[in-house]
This record gives C-alpha cells, sequence and structure tokens, in this order.
C-alpha cells in the first residue's frame, strides 16, 4: 500500500504541470494583458474603467502612446520578450530569469567595452564586455575572470554598425524555489498577498465544514432509523428545498431578511468581521461575539451546499448497512438493538463520509467566489475572482498552484482515510 | 395485450409518484407556453384596428406612432393608445394588447419614471433600476435558463457517450490519453476556468454552452466509461462480436442501450447543475451578455439595492422552484429506474 501511494504522489508531478501548463498557456495567450491594460490607463489619461479586456487598440485616438523604448522595458519587466515555454520553465524555477537589466551600446569596431553595472560592498561595480569570435557577448571582471554573476547579449544590431546591448543577472526563481512572483496590482509578493486571505478562507471553510458535520451525521442517522416517518418525510422536504438552492442564492435572501435593508436588521450586511478600527476596541469576548455575528450568514449559505448531499449520504449509507445480511445475524444472537446499530452498522455507515473529508479539502478552497463576493468578505476566492478581472497572472497563477495541490493531495488523502477506515480496500 | 416493455412499465412506476409527474407536467407545459411568451408579455400590440385598418405589430414588429396619430418619436406607445381608444367612445378603433403589456427589454417606461416601483397590480413583482419590469424578465430568463440547461446537457451527453464510450470500449492508449487529460483538467477548480475563458471572450449564448461543455464533460464522459467497461466484459457483447457485428452498432445499439439506466437518472440533476452554473455566471457577470434577461444578472442588480427586496426575492424564487420541480422530476425518475428497496429495520 505505501507502494500505491508512492506511486499517487509521484503520479501528482504530471498532473500538476499539465494543469499549470494549459492555464498558463491560456493567460499568456489572452489579449488585455497587463501591458495593454497600461497602455489602455495611458490613453484614458490614467482613468481607466475596471472592465477587463478591451482588445489591442494600440492606436487609439488623442492618447499618449508609450515610446518603443519603454514598451521594450515593460515587456522585459513582465518577460514578455520570451518565447512562452521559456516563461512557463522560468515561472517553474527551471530557467533562468533575467534581472537587473543596464541596457548599453557598443560603437561599431570596438570589441571590449566597459560597463558600470552597481556597487559591490559600498564600490562601483564595473564588468568588462567583450565580443567573442562567434558574435557572443563575455562579460570580465575587473580581475579579468569571466563573471559568475552578469552575463550579456545583443539586443540589436543598428545600421551604423553600432551594437545595442545589455547585460543581466540570471537567477533561479519560481514556484519550485517558493517564489510565486510579485502581484501586479497589490505591488506585493504574492504569497503575502495570498496569507491572510487564504487563512480567512480556511476558517470559513473549516468552521463550514464542522458545522455541516455536525448536523448531517446525527439527521442522516436519524432520518435512516426512522425511515418513512413523519420526521423523515418532514426532514426530506428541507432537504430537497436545500438542494434546488445555491447556497450564495440564499445568502442573498437572508442579507435581504436580516441585513436590515427592508425586515429584520439583526446581522452586519458583511464583511469578514468588523473593520479594525472597532475591532482593535474591543475586548476578547467582544471579539468573539462580533466574530460570530459577522459569520452566521455566510456560514449558513456556505453549509447549505454540503448540507444536503452529507445527510442523504448518512442516511442511504447507514440504511444500507441496516439492510446488511451482517445486521440480521447480529439481531438474531440476541444482540442490543442499540449495540447493533451504533457498534455494528454505524461503523460501516461512516466509511463514506469519512472518505469524503479529502474532497471537501479542496471544495473548502476553491468554492466560495460567490458567497465572499456577497458578503464582502476578503477572502482566497475573491482574491482569484479579481485577480482575473484585473489580469494579476501572478496571483491568479498562485491561487492556481495551492488550489490545484490541495485537491490532488486531497484526493490522496480520502483514498488514504479509505483505506484506513476500511479495511476491506486494498489499494494495489 | 398489454405493454410490458421494460420503459412502459418504469413509466407507469413514475406516474405513481406523484410529486415528480406533477411536477414534470407543470415544468413542461410552462416551459412550452414560455414559447410563446412574445405573445403574452410584451409591450407590443397583438392587433389594432386603426381607421379601418388592421395592424399587426406583434408580427411586422416597428409601427411608428404617428400611423395611430400619436405624436410621439419612434415606436407607438400600445398602453396609451388603448386608454385613449378606450376614451374615445363612439370610433370603432381598438387594440388588442397581450395579457401581460410589459416587456423585458422596456428600460424606463414612458408612463414617467419607473425605477424602484415595488409590486402592484400593474407591475407584479416591481421594476428593476432601469425601470423594467421584473416579471416579463423573470418570465423570458426561465425560458432562456431551460433552453440552456438542455442544450448544454445535450451537448454533454453527445460528448460525453462518444468519448467515454469509446474510452471504455476500445480501453487502451486511447483510454489511457484520455483518463490523464482527464485527470488534469478535473484537478482544475472549474468555475474558475470558466471565469477566465469568458473574460476573455465575452461569450454569446452558445459560446457559453461551449466554453460550459469544454469544462464539464469530464463527469459524463467519466460514467458513461464505466458504464462501457462494464458492459464489454458481458456475453452478449461476446455474442455481438462473434456474429460479426461492427465496433459502432456494438456500441450504440447494444452497449447503449443497455446502460441507460443511469444515463436517464443523471438526466435532470445535470439539468440542474446547468441552470445553477448559469445563473452563477450571470451573478458574476461572465454569462449571457446584458440585456438578456437573466435570473443571475437579476440578481446581481436586485443585491446592490438590498433594500428592494422583490429583486432579489423575485429571482432566487424563480430559479427555486424551478431547481425544486426538477430535483422532484429527477428523484421520481430515479426512484422508477432502480428501485432500490431498502428494508426497515427489522
Amino acid at each position: 500500500m505505501v507502494n500505491y501511494f508512492l506511486r499517487r504522489i509521484l503520479l501528482m508531478i504530471p498532473t500538476f504541470l499539465g494543469s499549470t501548463i494549459l492555464v498558463f498557456t491560456i493567460l499568456q495567450m489572452a489579449p488585455g494583458g497587463p501591458i495593454e491594460q497600461m497602455m489602455l490607463e495611458l490613453q484614458m489619461g490614467g482613468n481607466v474603467v475596471g472592465e477587463g479586456g478591451g482588445g489591442s487598440s494600440s492606436n487609439a485616438i488623442g492618447g499618449v502612446s508609450l515610446p518603443p523604448k519603454a514598451l521594450k522595458e515593460l515587456e522585459r519587466f513582465y518577460g514578455f520578450d520570451k518565447p512562452i515555454y521559456q516563461r512557463y520553465l522560468s515561472w517553474l524555477g527551471v530557467w533562468p530569469r533575467e534581472i537587473k537589466h543596464r541596457d548599453f551600446s557598443i560603437p561599431k569596431g570596438i570589441s571590449s567595452v566597459e560597463k558600470r553595472v552597481g556597487k559591490v560592498d559600498g564600490a562601483i561595480w564595473k564588468v568588462d564586455v567583450s565580443i567573442s569570435n562567434d558574435n557572443d557577448l563575455i562579460v570580465y571582471e575587473k580581475s579579468g575572470e569571466k563573471s559568475e554573476n552578469w552575463f550579456s547579449k545583443i539586443e540589436n544590431s543598428n545600421e551604423d554598425g553600432s551594437l545595442d546591448a545589455v547585460v543581466f543577472q540570471q537567477e533561479y526563481s519560481g514556484i519550485l524555489t517558493g517564489n510565486l512572483g510579485k502581484s501586479y496590482t497589490y505591488l506585493k509578493p504574492v504569497t503575502e498577498v495570498m496569507k491572510p486571505r487564504f487563512k480567512i478562507s480556511l476558517f470559513f471553510g473549516l468552521t463550514g465544514i464542522f458545522l455541516s458535520y455536525l448536523i448531517c451525521i446525527p439527521l442522516g442517522i436519524k432520518k435512516a432509523l426512522n425511515h418513512g416517518s413523519a420526521f423523515d418525510f418532514g426532514s426530506s422536504v428541507l432537504i430537497f428545498m436545500a438542494y434546488s438552492i445555491p447556497g450564495w442564492a440564499l445568502g442573498g435572501v437572508l442579507l435581504v431578511l436580516f441585513g436590515g435593508g427592508s425586515f429584520f436588521d439583526v446581522f452586519p450586511l458583511g464583511g469578514f468581521r468588523s473593520p479594525s478600527e472597532i475591532w482593535d476596541t474591543l475586548s476578547p469576548i467582544q471579539k468573539v461575539f462580533d466574530q460570530i455575528h459577522h459569520m452566521i450568514l455566510p456560514i449558513i449559505a456556505w453549509s447549505i451546499g454540503s448540507f444536503a448531499t452529507l445527510t442523504v449520504l448518512m442516511k442511504n449509507s447507514l440504511l444500507e448497512n441496516l439492510s446488511q445480511d451482517y445486521v440480521r445475524t447480529a439481531f438474531a444472537k440476541g444482540l442490543k438493538e442499540n449495540r447493533v446499530i451504533w457498534y455494528h452498522a454505524m461503523r460501516n455507515s461512516l466509511i463514506p463520509i469519512a472518505s469524503g473529508i479529502g474532497h471537501l479539502l479542496g471544495v473548502v478552497i476553491a468554492g466560495s467566489y460567490f458567497i465572499e463576493r456577497m458578503f464582502n468578505i476578503d477572502g482566497f476566492g475573491r482574491m482569484a475572482y479579481e485577480a482575473i478581472l484585473s489580469r494579476d497572472y501572478p496571483v491568479t497563477l498562485g491561487f492556481l498552484v495551492i488550489v490545484v495541490l490541495i485537491r490532488l493531495l486531497g484526493n490522496i488523502i480520502s483514498d488514504f482515510v479509505l483505506a484506513i477506515v476500511d479495511p476491506r480496500i486494498r489499494f494495489k | 395485450m398489454k405493454n410490458t416493455s421494460i420503459f412502459s412499465r418504469r413509466w407507469q412506476k413514475f406516474k405513481t409518484l406523484k410529486r415528480g409527474y406533477y411536477s414534470l407536467i407543470i415544468l413542461l407545459s410552462l416551459y412550452i407556453l414560455s414559447f410563446f411568451l412574445p405573445l403574452l408579455i410584451n409591450n407590443k400590440a397583438l392587433i389594432v384596428k386603426y381607421e379601418g385598418n388592421y395592424y399587426f405589430p406583434i408580427v411586422t414588429g416597428f409601427v411608428s406612432g404617428q400611423v395611430f396619430g400619436q405624436d410621439v418619436p419612434g415606436e407607438a406607445r400600445y398602453r396609451e393608445l388603448k386608454s385613449s381608444f378606450k376614451e374615445d367612445l363612439n370610433s370603432s378603433n381598438w387594440v388588442l394588447l397581450p395579457p401581460y403589456p410589459y416587456s423585458p427589454f422596456e428600460d424606463i417606461t414612458y408612463d414617467g419614471n419607473k425605477m424602484y416601483e415595488s409590486p402592484s397590480s400593474l407591475h407584479w413583482l416591481g421594476t428593476d433600476n432601469t425601470g423594467r419590469d421584473v416579471f416579463a424578465r423573470l418570465c423570458y430568463a426561465f425560458n432562456i435558463s431551460i433552453s440552456f440547461a438542455l442544450i448544454l446537457t445535450i451537448i454533454n451527453y453527445i460528448v460525453g457517450i462518444l468519448i467515454g464510450g469509446a474510452m471504455g470500449y476500445y480501453g487502451g492508449k486511447f483510454d489511457l490519453f484520455f483518463q490523464r487529460l482527464i485527470e488534469v483538467w478535473s484537478s482544475l477548480p472549474m468555475l474558475f476556468v470558466i471565469i477566465i475563458i469568458s473574460s476573455i471572450l465575452k461569450p454569446s449564448f452558445f459560446l457559453l454552452i461551449g466554453i460550459y461543455t469544454l469544462v464539464n464533460w469530464i463527469s459524463m464522459t467519466y460514467l458513461i466509461r464505466a458504464e462501457f467497461y462494464r458492459e464489454k466484459a458481458k456475453p452478449y457483447v461476446a455474442a455481438a462480436l462473434s456474429m460479426g457485428q461492427s465496433n459502432f452498432k456494438i456500441m450504440f445499439k447494444h452497449i447503449l442501450a443497455n446502460s441507460l439506466v443511469p444515463i436517464i437518472t443523471y438526466f435532470p440533476f445535470s439539468v440542474v447543475a446547468g441552470i445553477s452554473a448559469l445563473v452563477g455566471l450571470d451573478y458574476l457577470g461572465f454569462g449571457l451578455a446584458p440585456p438578456t434577461p437573466s435570473w443571475g444578472q437579476m440578481l446581481d442588480v436586485g443585491l446592490s439595492n438590498i433594500s428592494k427586496w422583490w429583486m432579489v426575492f423575485s429571482p432566487v424564487s424563480a430559479q427555486f422552484f424551478t431547481l425544486l420541480a426538477i430535483v422532484f422530476i429527477g428523484e421520481g425518475v430515479r426512484e422508477a429506474f432502480d428501485p432500490k428497496v431498502y428494508s426497515r429495520l427489522r
């Protein structure tokens, strides 16, 4: 079995690569990338409306257009001057990323140029760039050795015979080295953008899962034991209703009912908790109440989705086990009803419920765009949604990496839990 | 002789499950009725008799107001026309309006500024932020939502049966390749992918179906694959093969016919998923382009005007009752096709 799970974990790698390649390509091929957005912004005089897209209207009337040099620098900054496979590989961190570009030109007929590249230990750092026989540029330190830090290449040969060239450093940094890049909109490293939001969503998700399990399992059991009774029928109606309304739509109704617009003013309209000005003045107990007060509506909306499926799953699973032969045998040999149900049948019927936990993990992370948007909670899903709207590729891809990893791991965890709780299952 | 084919027996069983059966009748008749909505809910008159001539604006489309002696720019205002004809008792002019004379696209109406009107006998479910009648939009959105979900599900089924069937039947490299592909696809958060693609493409009705199929074919394909995989090993397939039947015939005449049960029982739930998806996408603003009437877009507008409760409750209840009816149908179908009898405790 160890072999099986090792293989599963190894199989995660191609799947992960496949899915990231797919989204990476779609994102990079899409029109309306960060550069086009910036050009649009310039043309509109800085008043760009948040209407993503816009297409490539590079020569719009009347606006300021970007000078070619600035455009080149922007392309270099975002990495768009490289072919897409190189961009992907350097995003992964296995292809060198070029950083700290310094432009210079080499006049005609000169084979070696001195170039100031920055400072090291307080002194000015200069390197010599010379042209080799096969027209490559080689960078030498002042000591005469080939430079380990700096590289150079020819960008363009001019008509007068001079060459435009650039020196740069190379760096291997990407998701494999834990660097998810820097957000275009927040201007912060993606990990820093994601961390607080991830925590909020996780907090929500775990509370939601916990509460729905707490309600659904006993309810499902009771429905199974009283199959066909008035209680079973009544709760079934409730379950049908819960299944027919998406959680976020219910959230909207709850907001109208209890958010103070037209009916009752019981709960706040949104937000994860009170704004920090208020939050900081609260005593610890008030903080707990404030948090609960803000979370009740979104948690109801969040849990209603799993409420129906989980309860029915529990009920059917227990019912099926109760009709098995081993239960009849247990009764026949004179065991007490309680023992048969709670000790024999229950253990087997919890198996499908237990193994669902891993799948739920993935749902926790990605499944809350709607609720976070509706309740104005600054969570992980909303971050991704806004990142797509503003074409913030590093955040979009960072979100994707986390979600795909958690989903893949969740599937493995599910199978693992299944293998632990159900000794009949042997993975090979 | 009583017809006792398995399907007619299942149909008889389904008819005994009242909840599902009546839901099916009601929903089906409402859906058929919704194709005649332009005759029922519209601001264009059906027939106008004016100065001895008959006009049919509903068929011919635009008729200028001046034709009927109205001093207005653009199209004739049939509701005003009707009341003016009524006042004038001795003329033989008359107008036949649709029973509910408001159009889903009719922005701020000429009867004055009608934004945010609460429900009344005139506007059954009030008006929205641009003065459009909520009830009219609701009804048109009903037709669009169901049509969307039906077409989506059928296309999904076709793709799923073709690919999943071939995967299960042929197995081998073809199966392996698609399995890997499905693994990659299904590791992605679907909604996320749809949003990315539709934020780039600005979809129309059919493009949206295409995008949705692109990410949604997996579950169906997997279901069919498992079904074909299991059926393939059965003796009747071997018998058909040894009789020299073509692969195509075996797949679609024999195996498919034997794996219809899960396919059919899955159908209503697939439609539910389709409607929910459309509403969700419309709510996020990545669905059908405005001003197409849609529940999601209505909900979005409603939620930014949260004190106007009718703008939130109407689309949510419309969606709720539609989905509830389909879930009832689905439950009935499942029970009729898969009569799993649970024994009670002892």
